[in-house]
């Protein structure tokens, strides 16, 4: 089974984020560019499916030359090779754009299976594995929080508010997931060392036959008019217990819809 | 000059910077209170290949060096679990058996250090003599009959006994009529070999012992590098490992403390402001920020001097990093405490519990005054002290 496995590099959420003055999109300049982390599900949940099967992982990325420490760091964890889309054109594009050409470079590869992190921690718009999925023609699986492949036949428990969903579809398809679907493991020592001489495949644009007109900042079919920074945080309210705190508290939390 | 690691390096950093968060210095402090080791943690990092980063990969470990293992030791410590056998296991035992053992030794412990599946400890020290290996007065003598070698003699301070398989033991054998150090390694429980805890004042899961050796029968097999001759370069092999992966560690102790120090003083309020805001707070943190910067570059450059081969010049390094890191350490865990106030004295804010830890890094394995006299003799040409 030939699985690809798409990596996106993000700031870290866990830090400071912002966008950039000039042009309303990720300041990657500034920030501590990681894997984002719902991807690393993703790797985890490929490589298990490799252990038990067989076959192939590659790791798919679209971003700038520095997403090559992204590409290393999930090579790492053991995947076999991967593709980095990197082309000057493809800054600000759109999910849409995007969806475009991650479809080109994924036509090359024939994989079986497809495998995402269900979102991003910077876009947040969960958007991308179903257009893919739309553009190749092939089935979605999303928000799985368990995956089983049976031969040809894909499993998945599609994780909801209320509980889950099971949903099944034949291979070739797109599957996303959620960070309850495993445990990502922790590069080993020896997988670090042997990164660095897995295959990088670089295409550009031209290679994957998408015009620049159609992606980036220009040919966005969505943008960002304006940004700035959260509100500080505001005092809250006290609550004067005499005698009815309590009552005050569920109160408080009944207003704010959180019983 | 490059300050940089490099990518394989900085995501060894990362990933075991990763691991460690996930147990934390809570565990540490539970595991040690309980009186239990830190067996999950070691086992883990060991499958991950992080215990024998440092150790030759034709016998299963990952082919760096003392670099690497330092990154593993400082990482592990900077998340609160400070683990010493690191020290002892792959950086003293694997060094001295890869460098020195002869091919069946080499064959026999390495690919277990190199997964951590087999742990070693050192013992040098005794009661007498310190760590001076020419007064050591553990003695092994030859059956002449067999060939075999019997040990008898008394070690202390011999660190995680109980937890290790075999003893990487340094004793010494006439040779002549002079009695020349030797390194013997032997498996925990051969008869005639007993050890007991020595209560210390350290909270840590790894213990300390006291070592009792009775006419104990080791195979001549067991006489590391297959002759007297080994001896002392074989020791020597160990000691700048040793220091440099102390250092290592204590450098990351000093960066948990000052983190947990900061974390708190930039939002701990009294009077209306964080207390980091007062100049008579922060600018003991910065201090002790720099001390442990200071020696974090200096295990660096020993590390790198190690690694390329200039031992000379490696041994002035790591005398010089283990000074510096254990100082640094030492005052970053006592400003960590102070800034803390009486939280900083309690188990919850985990800075108090690192107090045994630190401060017995000024100690060993080689204390302050004599990495002193190292320094005033070898590099400052003084005359000989003692």
């Amino acid at each position: 089974m030939k699985i690809v496995v798409l990596v996106k590099q993000v700031p870290d959420s866990g830090a400071e984020r912002s966008l950039r003055a000039d042009d309303n999109t990720v300041d990657r300049a500034t920030a501590n560019n990681v894997i984002n982390e719902m991807d690393e599900y993703a790797i985890e949940e490929a490589l298990r499916l490799k252990e038990a099967h067989g076959g192939e992982v590659v790791i798919l990325t679209m971003g700038p030359d520095k997403a090559t420490d992204s590409i290393r760091k999930a090579l790492s964890m053991g995947p076999d090779a991967a593709v980095h889309v990197v082309d000057d054109a493809l800054h600000g594009s759109c999910a849409i754009a995007t969806s475009k050409v991650l479809a080109a470079a994924l036509a090359q590869q024939n994989a079986d299976l497809i495998i995402a992190g269900a979102e991003s921690t910077d876009g947040r718009v969960q958007v991308l594995p179903h257009m893919l999925a739309e553009r190749l023609g092939i089935a979605a699986l999303t928000g799985a929080r368990k995956l089983t492949v049976d031969g040809s036949t894909l499993t998945v428990e599609r994780q909801t508010d209320e509980g889950y969903e099971v949903v099944t579809a034949s291979t070739p398809a797109v599957v996303s997931v959620w960070d309850t679907i495993n445990d990502p493991r922790y590069p080993s020592f020896k997988g670090i060392m042997a990164a660095k001489k897995k295959p990088v495949q670089t295409l550009s644009l031209a290679d994957l036959g998408v015009a620049a007109s159609e992606v980036g900042l220009d040919g966005a079919t969505s943008a960002v008019l304006e940004h700035g920074k959260r509100p500080p945080r505001t005092g809250g309210n006290t609550v004067e217990d005499s005698g009815d705190g309590g009552v005050k508290l569920v109160e408080f939390l009944a207003t704010e819809k959180f019983v | 000059m490059d300050f940089d690691l490099t990518p394989e390096q900085a995501l060894l950093r990362d990933s075991v910077a990763a691991l460690g968060k996930r147990y934390g210095h809570r565990y540490y402090v539970e595991q040690a209170k309980a009186g239990k080791n830190t067996d999950e943690l070691w086992r883990e990092a060991g499958d991950l290949g992080y215990l024998g980063v440092n150790l030759p990969v034709e016998y299963g470990g990952g082919g760096g060096g003392i670099t690497e293992l330092a990154i593993v030791c400082e990482e592990l410590a900077a998340a609160g679990c400070a683990l010493l056998l690191l020290v002892v296991s792959p950086a003293i035992a694997g060094t001295i058996i890869a460098k020195h053992g002869t091919a069946d030794q080499r064959a026999q412990y390495l690919p277990g250090l190199a997964d951590g599946s087999r742990r070693i400890c050192f013992a040098i020290t005794e009661p007498d003599a310190g760590s001076n290996f020419h007064k050591l007065s553990t003695v092994a003598r030859q059956d002449e009959a067999t060939g075999d070698y019997l040990i008898t003699g008394r070690k202390v301070y011999i660190s995680g006994v109980d937890a290790c398989d075999d003893v990487l033991l340094v004793a010494r054998v006439s040779k002549g009529d002079r009695l020349e150090p030797a390194l013997f390694v032997l498996p925990t429980d051969t008869p005639g070999f007993s050890y007991r805890p020595i209560e210390m004042e350290i909270l840590s899961p790894e213990r300390q012992f006291e070592l009792v050796l009775d006419d104990v029968r080791v195979p001549a097999s067991a006489l590391v590098g297959g002759s007297t001759e080994a001896g002392l370069p074989a020791l020597f092999a160990g000691l700048n490992p040793e220091r440099i992966t102390v250092a290592a560690m204590a450098s990351g102790t000093g960066r948990y403390a000052l983190g947990k120090a900061s974390a708190y003083t930039a939002q701990r309020t009294v009077w209306g402001r964080p207390i980091g805001a007062h100049q008579g707070v922060a600018h003991q943190l910065a201090h002790a920020h720099i001390q442990v910067e200071l020696a974090r570059l200096a295990v660096s450059k020993a590390a790198s001097l190690y690694d390329s081969g200039r031992d000379l010049e490696a041994g002035v390094a790591a005398n010089t990093a283990k000074y510096a890191a254990a100082e640094a350490s030492a005052l970053a865990v006592d400003t960590a405490i102070q800034v803390h106030g009486g939280n900083g004295m309690t188990t919850e804010y985990g800075v108090a519990t690192l107090l045994g830890g630190s401060r017995a890094a000024r100690i060993a394995p080689v204390s302050r005054e004599m990495i002193l006299n190292y320094v005033s003799q070898h590099v400052l040409r003084q005359p000989k002290s003692y």
